[in-house]
């Protein structure tokens, strides 16, 4: 009876309709509005040497907003990023001064040190692509002493020991309230800017490369262009905070550019928690301004910060973010059931072109001297819902990787409606409409539900990276698409409700299928699933099933690897059995039920 | 506390596991008698790994594991090898780089330095065919060698339950029955043995009595030599044991 | 001129080498890299200084007791840096608690004991030679380490129980073995290596708190370049490295010398990132 006074209500509400408004927009501006008048208001209550404290405290925002996106969203472990303010003071000061070419007017200088900046950006950078984590970091370092030693030793131009004056900028901002406000105007904008990237797919990007970086692959998301781009800017932004550091200081010299500096920029952004902007901002204020309050801090700030530093990874990694993040300290309800409603999975499927047939041809692979794969032929129609199965180690996984281009296939060939597929390129299975879902679940744990699911259209978007940092409307029509595809998928699968909360809270079988959901974004021709039913209940396992069929019914081909019979009796339309990497038996449910040899199979007789 | 001759020597109840969010084992129970052998069997995914782990100690779990009459509550993999229960765990894992008799006398690690060879030589006695390659490196052993060390590893500090997690893997059907043949052995010797086998006839050959383990709870418990137990097992597993 | 370039590369060369080996037993046991195995070389040099030079101690008990230093911080490095992290799901926060910890003693060491850089003691009173013995303490330092650690790894339980617990930590523990105490044990042992490769090069170094960093680095290009968790290859590469950056010191001046290892390290790390001996890493979906 309650049921279907149930139903009869949810089919009353409209889909899509109940997407979060941006989360809660009014709150989440409040604080930066907040810091915005304390600001603007800071000279009528500061004094002259506070005022040069906040005014360094902007200039080192400056360089860390964009080094927040390299190391808090993108997760790269730069820890040498002084290099980038060294290169920036010293270009200001040099072409300010007119110690090699003619002297260039201060803005000027300051536009060409960020045009250097980005380009050792990108240079300090690009090793991450190739190196492990802790090497990156000990290279960005080596990058920072280098740097500090080029500026030592090239005496002709930066005047070696001696150093060179700072660029001082004209009328008016060269009085020391002037340049705070123009310190402060370029803070506020950077952080506005780095605000859009965090709240647009590139922010979503970089977490999901840094969090779930197969699944980044998987949903389209190519790594090397978006960490260059990140890294062009942070670098170009790390040099306009080096020219006014170098006019902050009046002059520059080597030994300025110390690693505490660069310790403190980093530390800022882990204390400050990733994926914030809020959270390294206030990180960046505080420390800047904590040795201040009494002399002896001042000797002992860099041993400080490491403490605090030690203490936030021990204690609480999330930082100050996690701290202020109340909405997610709110309990969830304890008996939550994951209803799916079919019929919308066919309103978000709807614009599915028919791709043909997905077949493999043949397929070998070997891992050393092992045959994985020994010559499989299989078919995949659209519509229709493939089981695959056999006993571990048959090559099932394998076989899921080599469709979705993780291995390459040593013989034979992946063929979708004839034509090859080109080996080795899992980024571009999501252009071809081919989705997956992992056997663990590859979620962005700190991110919310909804963000998680619209990493999946990633490559939907149509901004550029500029477009977002401006905010300009193509890219807020790309966040209005995204957010109501993903609310539309995340209702299909049954989870709406969940949409604002961190995914890391969410139970196993809830994230299987956020998994599904975010599949679904890219309206895919294929869904490839790995053991989807694992880890869940009987009850999960019926309204996967029926979320299965509906998928396949709008037209999707499914692939399901599993090793739960129920799901595959039931829901199959035909079936491969797998053994030691061969085909064993294939055909339809009943077919396979019967087949003495598959039971052996099973039994491992 | 010691227990009665009538009392398990391995007493599992309500035991519950998993990795993280994904829980595993809902609820086991389990007993093993001094002496007998006892095969655990399933599907893949089911837990038969996972179950062993919580027993040794590698995983933390709930629920209720006495052995011998102690609790095992917060013990880890050193503290039950004390207690005289051995794992062996799945995929021949032997040390490559070291000889076959370092790497016993590494699982003679706790003893008193006095009497490490001698137990080594124990052994080595059961198994001449790894005995006559004392001094090479493990890496050097076929599958089946390094299988038979692996379980002379757990064999050093003469355990009174023996736990193998799938011996049987990767090798040839000869190498198959040479491990096999061990475990007979040993129940003519005394120890206990949990064996958890992907061969289905062969583990039953051997056992005296066996469980099916599916979805993260025991489906079937039985005697070996009860009539119908194929077709049983059968049903278990093909249905996952929820129908 | 070249027999003093070969001299104090050489002797470089095995402070190196000796750093590039305390990160790689510290890894063998954890699977982590530490940033403290630089400071560890600082305060070698600096307990040195201090037990010897200022506190007047003979010899021997301040070798002893700067060895003890080191062990003691390896320890800690373990209990409050690596513990708590190899636990945590996200793998890369032994990175972040390692850099605080070696900061910490760091700038801890610049504010207690000096910003500048003290004299080192002569350890032994005899004449400077060429062949002095600023140079050969380093060698005889990095030879006697090297052999003992094929000693312990080859003829001793307790090295064998090493190279299981780096082998294979899941089949050791389900051994019996005691991982947690062979791991502090590991970082104790690395902690004394660290310390000796700062007091044997005491003299050349001297103590400085600012040493840190730099071997940090120098002595992390040996274990990029010779693979992870091989000393010999790190001992090589250590080797080559003091040679090299001798003989640019010599050819080019200080600054370029630092400008032409680096440029080397990362070009040589980008076109072989496991290493010139290690082997390539393997994806696993």
């Amino acid at each position: 009876m309650d049921t279907k006074i149930t139903k009869t209500v949810s089919e009353l509400r409209p889909a899509g309709a109940n997407a979060p408004a941006p989360a809660s927009a009014f709150a989440t501006a409040l604080p930066f509005l907040a810091l915005l008048v304390i600001g603007i208001a800071f000279p009528l209550f500061g004094g002259g040497y506070w005022g040069v404290i906040a005014t360094r405290a902007c200039v080192y925002w400056v360089l860390v907003s964009g080094l927040n996106l390299v190391v808090g969203f993108a997760g790269q472990i730069a820890i040498g990023w002084v290099a980038l303010l060294t290169l920036g003071a010293y270009t200001t000061s040099v072409l300010a001064a007119g110690n090699v070419l003619p002297a260039l007017p201060p803005y000027l200088a300051l536009a060409i040190a960020a045009l250097v900046g980005a380009i050792f950006g990108l240079i300090v950078g690009l090793p991450a692509l190739r190196l492990r984590t802790f090497y990156f970091a000990i290279t960005t370092l080596g990058f920072a002493t280098i740097v500090t030693q080029v500026a030592l030793a090239w005496q002709s131009v930066t005047g070696g020991g001696v150093g060179v004056p700072g660029p001082i900028f004209p009328e008016p901002f060269s009085s020391q309230w002037g340049f705070y406000y123009f310190c402060f105007g370029l803070a506020a904008i950077c952080t506005w800017m780095t605000a859009n990237i965090a709240a647009s797919r590139f922010g979503r990007a970089l977490t999901a490369i840094r969090d779930a970086e197969v699944a980044a692959e998987a949903s389209g998301i190519a790594k090397p262009a978006l960490l260059g781009t990140v890294f062009l800017f942070s670098g170009a932004v790390a040099a306009v905070a080096g020219g006014l550091f170098a006019s902050l200081q009046s002059y520059i010299t080597p030994d300025a550019f110390t690693l505490d500096l660069s310790v403190l920029f980093f530390i800022a952004i882990l204390i400050g928690g990733r994926s914030s902007i809020l959270g390294p901002l206030l990180g960046t204020i505080l420390l800047t301004v904590l040795p201040e309050f009494a002399a002896p801090l001042v000797a002992w700030s860099t041993f400080l910060y490491a403490v605090l530093l030690l203490v936030i990874v021990l204690a609480i990694p999330g930082g100050i973010a996690e701290m202020l993040d109340f909405k997610n300290r709110r309990p969830l309800e304890s008996d939550r059931a994951i209803v799916p409603r079919p019929e919308l999975v066919a309103r978000l499927l709807d614009t599915a072109p028919d791709a043909g047939t997905l077949t493999l041809d043949q397929v070998a692979l070997s891992f050393g001297g092992v045959r994985a794969i020994d010559g499989l032929d299989m078919e995949i129609r659209p519509g229709q819902v493939h089981g695959l199965i056999g006993p571990n180690g048959s090559g099932k996984t394998t076989t899921l990787n080599v469709i979705s281009g993780y291995y390459a296939p040593q013989h034979g060939a992946v063929r979708l409606n004839g034509a090859a597929l080109p080996a080795l390129t899992r980024h571009q299975r999501a252009h071809m409409r081919i989705a997956r879902t992992f056997q663990t679940p590859r979620i962005v744990g700190s991110a919310s539900v909804l963000e998680n699911v619209m990493i999946g259209g990633t490559i939907y978007g149509r901004a550029t990276f500029v477009e977002s940092l401006l905010s300009l409307p193509r890219h807020r029509r790309d966040e209005a698409m995204l957010r109501k595809t993903a609310m539309l998928a995340l209702e299909s699968v049954g989870l709406e409700r969940l949409a604002a909360v961190r995914a890391d809270r969410l139970q196993h079988a809830e994230l299987r299928f956020i998994e599904i959901a975010r599949g679904l974004m890219l309206r895919p021709s294929f869904l490839l699933l790995d053991e989807p039913a694992a880890g869940l209940s009987a009850e999960e396992i019926a309204r996967l099933s029926t979320l299965l069929l509906a998928i396949a019914r709008a037209g999707t081909g499914v692939l399901l690897v599993e090793h739960h019979p129920d799901l595959i009796f039931d829901i199959c339309h035909h079936i491969t059995v797998l053994n030691l990497g061969k085909t064993l038996a294939a055909g339809t449910p009943a077919e396979i039920r019967s087949h003495r040899e598959v039971v052996n199979a099973y039994l491992g007789g | 506390m010691p227990i009665s001759a009538a009392d398990p020597l391995l007493d599992v109840t309500g035991l519950s596991t998993g990795y993280g969010k994904i829980r595993v084992l809902t609820g086991v129970d389990l007993t093993v008698r001094a002496g007998e052998v006892v095969a655990l069997l399933g599907p893949n995914g089911a837990g038969k790994t996972t179950l062993l782990r919580a027993v040794s100690g590698l995983l933390p779990w709930q629920g209720r594991v006495h052995f011998d009459g102690r609790d095992l509550a917060g013990a880890g993999p050193r503290e039950t090898v004390k207690c005289g229960l051995a794992h062996v765990v799945e995929g021949h894992r032997v040390f490559t780089q070291l000889s076959v008799l370092d790497n016993l006398l590494l699982a003679a690690y706790d003893l008193p330095r006095g009497e490490r060879a001698a137990r080594v030589e124990e052994v080595l006695a059961l198994f001449p065919e790894i005995a006559a390659k004392r001094h090479e490196r493990a890496a050097w052993l076929s599958g089946g060698q390094q299988q038979i060390l692996a379980v002379a590893q757990g064999l050093v500090r003469r355990p009174r339950l023996l736990m193998l997690d799938e011996p049987s893997a990767g090798l040839s059907p000869v190498l198959v029955d040479r491990v096999l043949v061990v475990v007979q052995r040993l129940r003519e010797a005394g120890t206990a043995v949990l064996l958890v086998e992907q061969l289905i006839e062969k583990a039953l050959a051997l056992a005296d009595r066996v469980y099916a383990l599916a979805r993260g709870s025991i489906v079937l418990e039985a005697k070996t030599s009860e009539a119908d137990l194929p077709q049983r097992l059968e049903q278990a597993y093909m249905t996952g044991g929820s129908r | 001129m070249v027999t003093s370039i070969i001299l104090s590369g050489t002797a470089m060369g095995c402070i190196y080498a000796l750093i590039a080996v305390t990160y790689n037993v510290m890894f063998s046991a954890s699977r982590v890299f530490s940033f403290t195995a630089g400071t560890l070389g600082m305060i070698g040099g600096v307990l040195g200084s201090l037990f010897i030079a200022r506190m007047g101690l003979p010899v021997f008990v301040g070798f002893l007791l700067a060895l003890a230093g080191g062990a003691l911080l390896g320890i800690v490095t373990e209990i409050v840096a690596v513990r708590p992290v190899l636990k945590s799901l996200d793998q890369h926060l032994y990175v972040l608690s390692t850099l605080a910890l070696a900061l910490m003693i760091q700038q801890f060491t610049a504010i207690e004991w000096s910003t500048e850089p003290q004299p080192f003691p002569r350890l032994f009173d005899i004449a400077r030679v060429e062949f002095d013995q600023q140079y050969w303490l380093p060698m005889l330092a990095c030879a006697g380490v090297i052999v003992g650690l094929e000693l312990l790894y080859r003829h001793t339980l307790i090295g064998h129980a090493f190279l299981a617990i780096a082998e294979d930590n899941y089949a050791a523990r389900a051994l019996g073995l005691p991982e947690r105490q062979l791991r502090m044990t590991s970082f104790a042992l690395a902690g004394v290596i660290g310390s000796l490769a700062g007091f044997a090069g005491g003299e050349m170094l001297l103590a400085f708190f600012a040493n840190a960093p730099m071997l940090t680095f120098y002595g992390f290009v040996p274990v990029a370049l010779g693979g992870m968790g091989n000393n010999r290859g790190a001992v090589v590469a250590g080797l080559l490295l003091g040679l090299f950056q001798q003989t640019a010191n010599f050819l080019v001046g200080g600054i370029f010398a630092s400008v032409a290892v680096f440029t080397v390290f990362i070009i040589v790390l980008l076109a072989r990132p496991e290493g010139l001996v290690g082997s390539a890493l393997q994806r696993r979906v």
